[in-house]
């Protein structure tokens, strides 16, 4: 492979991965898991792992440019107050039934 | 003063709404004072209205405006005075005034007094607005109007079932009538293009009313008896007479009011409103005139055996009606009404006289009543007034009205008739001096009831004696006394004759019509004052006769089975088809759905994961088919 | 494609595995607060790559933020609830079976997506930040080309925010 320029060292395809993979494990906890925390953890698992894509794309997308990284920093502050919302859910859950089980939220349950 | 004339109505609208304002905890006394006060000053109105035309008879004239266009067409509303509108004016407002004020002793501690007082009022103003409205449109929303009134006020006392049932029935059975109107109304509007009585009247007297389908003259025809039909309905004329006796569920100043001297009086009204358009087509008048004619009949010999006190009233309200419609249908028109006039006054009295025994009693029975004379004076005086004036004894209001209309019927040739009425005068005077001294003489047949007897509150007997005195007087207006003005007034509607003829006074007539009345009174006197001829012998020698009459010559029961029971088979055929077919079909989707529910229900655990991995496997399942369609990923 | 291996490459594939060991760490421990402090660790090292990507700013931003803050409250979080909780052992139930496959389906599936694409190569000395630095380029994209969507992502903050101390609050009906 004959390039002008030192290529980037790290491989795209790597990245990418690595954010798959990381994306498939919080789903994995995400739908498994029974503390409601560890759900909403994995959820901030599946967020990191979409931000670790949009900085591989600023870098090493085909046109790179600073948005993905300026776009990487909206989707932090969004998950910032999610995890604020969900955490003060929790809580109020936690005080009306004095659990933190997903299992236990079955208001909906026919 | 013409151009005040919409105060009339006003007022008790007025009156209405306040109450309604009120509230139906309102006190009594207030109630009534705004009422009556309101209602009084309604009757000023009429009264100089009245008195204004009859000083300046060219004063009448419509005050409208437009309401709708409808293309080339256009809705009018507004009110008109005329010389007929500004009589009726002034009979509806005395009669309700009186009655207002009498059903302050008579509903004195009902729960819904002020309930009872919003649909008067509210009746007042229909009946009122009625009275002057400028074209048929706004005269059949009125129509309407008291219509839902008197089921109201007959339904008044709803939790009682027959009140209930009654309601009912004088509302469906007067929806008979209204359709007819109804179709009428939109024949004449379509044919002259105009719901304006002169449009109307001109397209049908100069023979321009026609459709495609149908000529001018029996469009008119037509459309007449259609009119009449609405008219035969709200008047209780026969054949759907059946649903007055059994109105009289409702309180009794409610009877007189409405069922005796206004809303019945609707009917011939419209007639007499209309009167050019039957004019116009003779077969029309001609149907008036019989049906007219049997209905006075008919209530007369119903009324001869009826039990209950207010019915033998109700039907010879009919039997009274009747002889109206008569008097229009014979050519009359000054006579009906004129007979209407003088008919509301001494029936009015009759009701509230009877709703005074009726208080003072409790009972409607007459044969639980007798020897009340003693203790209620001022009703027995009174009631004897409105019964001398009900059966034509000179010089009360009745004779001179009724005697009017018996002549006409002889003058204009029609002798069939002529005898209907003279046969049905004869009863009437039977039947209701039969009450007066069931009621009032001989001995009492119920101690209990007749210990507890009384004599009403001034409200209640200050009414008695005004009605007692108009229904002396009422007469004296049409009589060479005060040189014919009551017919003078009314013709002077239509100076170009197009509203029947008078005649002059018969006094052969007069004479053998007051002795056949007193002869009434007399056979009635020896059957149920001095007993000389005995009233049960006398029926079960009549035997079939007697009961034709006691059951009301089985007309309601004609009706049911011819009505009710075609009502039921085709009724019966289609809940047959909507039972087990329809419903079939539709229990079947119902169920399908249900089940489907059923089974779906499981799949709602409520747990989320759950739902995400339900989602998760669609998405894969979405993936696998896009990568299906795209290839090259493995 | 010839693998090269020079400094960063080889600190990046330490740093993923570290990445992926404290994820799966995470998932793995039975205790809460454990799993809490692991994430941080996810954290730590997405902020590592971040760097190696030379997006310093952000990776300034997903420490102060992940680390410092959220990680934190989830340690509130813990403490004000149950802090004892233990995660069951895991279970093969019907729903964690078909939760695994889904996930192992998912990750086959992007795998050989991102294996089957050809990515671009971009050269060593792209310069992104114009000659300024990582975060000074930042601020003139953000308040110049996304003052809109800046102001708009603040307003979701301040709601959430205020959702959040509303729903956390205690209420009496509560009791």
């Amino acid at each position: 492979m004959a390039l002008n320029s030192p290529v980037f060292p790290i491989p795209t395809g790597s990245l990418l991965a690595l954010g798959a993979l990381l994306f498939c494990i919080g789903l994995f906890g995400a739908l498994t898991r029974r503390n409601l925390i560890i759900v909403l953890v994995s959820i901030e698992l599946m967020l990191n792992a979409a931000n670790i894509n949009l900085v591989t794309f600023s870098r090493l997308g085909v046109n790179p440019s600073l948005a993905g990284q300026v776009f990487s920093l909206f989707t932090i502050t969004v998950a910032a107050a999610e995890i604020a919302v969900g955490l003060a859910l929790l809580l109020a859950i936690f005080r009306l039934r004095k659990s933190s089980e997903v299992h236990d939220l079955n208001v909906h349950k026919w | 003063m013409v151009e005040y004339a919409w105060l009339a109505p006003l007022l008790p609208l007025v009156g209405y709404v306040f109450l309604l304002a009120l509230g139906r905890r309102a006190p009594e006394g207030l109630v009534a004072g705004i009422s009556v006060i309101l209602t009084f000053l309604s009757f000023l109105v009429s009264l100089a209205v009245f008195t204004a035309l009859g000083s300046h008879p060219d004063a009448t004239g419509a005050y409208t405006f437009r309401w709708l266009t409808l293309g080339t067409h256009s809705i009018d509303v507004g009110f008109q005075v005329t010389h007929l509108n500004a009589l009726m004016l002034l009979v509806v407002s005395a009669v309700s005034t009186l009655v207002f004020l009498f059903s302050v002793g008579y509903m004195h501690k009902d729960e819904r007094f002020s309930v009872f007082y919003q649909y008067l009022n509210l009746f007042v103003f229909s009946m009122m607005a009625l009275v002057i409205s400028p074209n048929l449109f706004q005269l059949y929303i009125f129509w309407e109007m008291v219509g839902l009134c008197s089921y109201l006020l007959i339904g008044f006392w709803y939790f009682k079932p027959e009140a209930a049932l009654a309601a009912k029935k004088s509302f469906i059975v007067t929806r008979l009538g209204d359709v007819g109107l109804f179709i009428g109304i939109i024949l004449l509007f379509l044919s002259s293009g105009s719901f304006d009585y002169s449009t109307v009247f001109q397209a049908a007297t100069s023979g321009h009313l026609g459709l495609p389908w149908i000529s001018s003259a029996h469009l008119t025809t037509l459309a007449a008896i259609l009119v009449f039909t609405g008219a035969v309905g709200k008047s209780a004329q026969f054949p759907l007479h059946i649903w007055l006796p059994d109105a009289m569920e409702g309180p009794t100043p409610v009877s007189a009011l409405i069922h005796a001297a206004t809303m019945v009086a609707a009917g011939v009204y419209l007639v007499a409103r209309t009167y050019p358009l039957f004019e116009a087509s003779g077969v029309a008048l001609t149907v008036v005139a019989w049906i007219g004619g049997i209905t006075a009949l008919l209530g007369a010999l119903i009324a001869l055996t009826q039990r209950d006190i207010k019915r033998v009233i109700a039907y010879s309200t009919i039997s009274q009606l009747g002889y109206m419609m008569m008097g229009l249908g014979v050519g009359a028109y000054a006579y009906g009404m004129f007979h209407l006039f003088t008919h509301a006054f001494f029936k009015a009295l009759l009701f509230l006289a009877a709703g005074s025994v009726i208080h003072a009693v409790d009972t409607q029975d007459l044969f639980e009543m007798g020897g009340l004379g003693k203790k209620m004076r001022i009703t027995q005086w009174t009631f004897l007034f409105g019964a001398l004036a009900l059966a034509g004894v000179f010089p009360w209001a009745g004779f001179w009205s009724k005697d009017s209309i018996i002549n006409a019927t002889l003058q204009s040739g029609h002798i069939v008739l002529f005898w209907f009425a003279e046969i049905a005068a004869f009863c009437t005077a039977f039947y209701i001096f039969r009450v007066y001294f069931l009621t009032f003489h001989g001995k009492p047949k119920d101690e209990a009831k007749y210990a507890h007897a009384h004599e009403g509150s001034w409200v209640m007997t200050v009414p008695l004696i005004i009605l007692a005195i108009m229904a002396f007087i009422a007469g004296f207006f049409n009589t060479g006394l005060n040189n014919y003005g009551l017919e003078k007034y009314l013709m002077a509607d239509s100076p170009t004759g197009l509203i029947g003829h008078v005649y002059p006074d018969n006094v052969a007539l007069m004479i053998a019509s007051v002795a056949l009345a007193l002869l009434g009174i007399l056979v009635a006197a020896l059957m149920y004052w001095k007993p000389v001829i005995s009233a049960e012998k006398l029926a079960q020698s009549l035997g079939g006769i007697y009961r034709l009459s006691f059951r009301k010559f089985y007309l309601d029961e004609i009706y049911y089975r011819l009505i009710v029971w075609t009502g039921k088979l085709i009724a019966s055929i289609v809940d047959f088809f909507d039972r087990y077919i329809l419903d079939a079909i539709v229990w079947l989707l119902g169920r399908a759905g249900y089940m489907g529910g059923v089974g779906l229900k499981y799949t709602q655990t409520g747990q989320v994961q759950t739902y995400s991995v339900i989602a998760l496997f669609g998405l894969m399942i979405l993936v696998a088919i896009a990568m299906f369609h795209v290839g090259g990923v493995f | 494609m010839n693998f090269v291996w020079n400094g960063p490459m080889i600190a990046f594939y330490i740093i993923a595995l570290g990445v992926l060991g404290a994820a799966v760490l995470m998932l793995s421990v039975r205790k809460v607060v454990y799993m809490a402090l692991s994430i941080g660790g996810v954290f730590i090292g997405a902020a590592a790559i971040y760097i190696l990507l030379g997006a310093e700013f952000v990776a300034v931003a997903q420490i102060l933020i992940y680390v410092g803050a959220i990680t934190i409250l989830m340690l509130f979080a813990i403490m004000l609830t149950n802090h004892k909780a233990e995660e069951p052992p895991f279970q093969w139930t019907g729903r964690n079976i078909f939760a695994a496959v889904g996930s192992v389906l998912m990750a086959v599936v992007l795998l050989a997506v991102i294996r089957s694409t050809a990515w671009p190569v971009q050269p060593a000395d792209v310069h992104l930040n114009a000659g300024n630095s990582n975060p000074v380029a930042i601020g003139l994209v953000m308040f110049k080309q996304y003052a809109f969507p800046f102001e708009l992502v603040s307003l979701v903050l301040i709601v959430g925010l205020v959702g959040a101390v509303i729903l956390a609050q205690e209420r009496k009906e509560d009791e």
